[in-house]
C-alpha cells in the first residue's frame, strides 16, 4: 500500500539520509537532544551549515526541533527513523519504479528493433 | 537470498516484459540502455562502468538534485553470476569515486554492520516475451567491508533502539 505520497516522503527521507554528514547528525542525537552549536561542534563546518542539514532532516521528519527559547534544541524523531527502516521496503518502490520507466523504455526501443535485426 | 535470512532483508520483485531476453538482458549489462532507466525520478547516472563478468567490477554514479544542490552518490560491486540472457548477480555497496568502498564509520556509523547488498536477476523466455525476477537481498553481517546507506539506517535504528529514548 505505497501511495505518491508515501514515495515522494520516502524520497525526501532518502535524500535526507544520502549524507553522511547528516547521518552523523543523527547519530549523535540518538545520545540525546542537542543544539545547532553542539551538533556544529564534531564538524568543521559553519553554523549557517550545519543549520542547513538540520532543516533537511527537519523536512523529512528525522529531527524535530523544540520551540523553547531561542535555542531550539534538536531531537531525533526515531518514530520516522523506524518507519523507514525495513531497508529492502524502502526499496521497493524504487524499483518499481526503475521497472516502470524499463518498461517504457523497452517500449520505446521496440519499433526500431522490429525493423531493424534482433541481433545485439 | 540463504535460508537464514529474514524475509523482510530482502525485496523480490517479478515482472513481465514485452520483449526479448537479450534486451532485457541488456538493460542491466549494456551501460547506455542501464542509464536510460536506472537511476530514481530526479537522477541521472552520469558513470556506469560495467565489467560485466565473474569477479569484474562494476561502478555505478548516481546523481540527485537536492534542496542543497546536486549530490552524488556513487556505488560499486562486483558481478557474481554472469550465464547471459538467464541469470545476473552483482554487490552492491556505497562507495567513492574511486570504487573504494565507504566503512561503516565512513557513514557515521559503528563499526561491525552489513553493510553490502547483493542484486539477483532472473530472466527467462516466454514465447518471445520475457518474465524477470528481480532479488535484493542483504548479505549476512560476517560480510566484511562495504557499506549500502540503507542498511546503514538499519543500523541507525537499531543502534537507537540500544540507546532507549533519552
Amino acid at each position: 500500500m505505497t501511495t505518491a505520497i508515501d514515495n515522494d516522503r520516502l524520497s525526501e527521507t532518502f535524500a535526507a539520509l544520502a549524507s553522511s554528514t547528516r547521518r552523523a547528525i543523527l547519530a549523535q542525537l540518538a545520545e540525546g537532544a542537542a543544539t545547532v552549536n553542539e551538533l556544529a561542534e564534531p564538524f568543521e563546518m559553519t553554523l549557517p551549515t550545519i543549520s542547513k542539514h538540520i532543516k533537511v532532516l527537519e523536512r523529512a521528519g528525522l529531527v524535530t526541533r523544540g520551540q523553547r527559547a531561542q535555542y531550539r534544541p534538536c531531537a531525533l524523531d526515531a518514530a520516522r527513523l523506524e518507519e523507514v527502516s525495513t531497508w529492502a521496503e524502502q526499496y521497493r518502490p524504487v524499483w518499481e519504479a526503475r521497472f516502470d520507466r524499463m518498461d517504457d523504455y523497452l517500449k520505446q526501443l521496440d519499433p526500431q528493433r522490429k525493423t531493424g535485426e534482433e541481433d545485439d | 537470498m540463504t535460508d537464514n535470512q529474514r524475509p523482510e532483508d530482502a525485496v523480490v520483485i517479478a515482472r513481465s516484459f514485452d520483449a526479448p531476453v537479450h534486451l532485457v538482458w541488456q538493460m542491466w549489462t549494456d551501460p547506455e540502455h542501464f542509464k536510460a532507466w536506472y537511476g530514481p525520478d530526479g537522477a541521472t547516472l552520469p558513470v556506469a562502468k560495467m565489467d560485466v563478468r565473474v569477479g569484474g567490477t562494476r561502478l555505478v554514479c548516481m546523481e540527485i538534485q537536492s534542496p542543497s544542490g546536486p549530490m552524488q552518490m556513487w556505488f560499486t560491486g562486483e558481478y557474481r553470476e554472469v550465464e547471459e540472457n538467464e541469470r545476473l548477480v552483482y554487490t552492491e555497496s556505497m562507495s567513492d569515486e574511486n570504487g573504494n568502498v565507504l566503512s561503516p564509520s565512513d557513514m557515521g556509523m559503528p563499526e561491525g554492520h552489513p553493510t553490502t547488498t547483493e542484486v539477483r536477476v532472473e530472466l527467462q523466455d516466454i514465447d518471445g516475451r520475457t518474465r524477470m525476477v528481480m532479488t535484493h537481498a542483504g548479505i549476512s553481517a560476517d560480510s566484511p567491508g562495504a557499506a549500502g546507506w540503507a542498511m546503514a539506517l538499519d543500523k541507525l535504528t537499531a543502534y537507537v533502539r540500544t540507546q532507549g529514548a533519552r
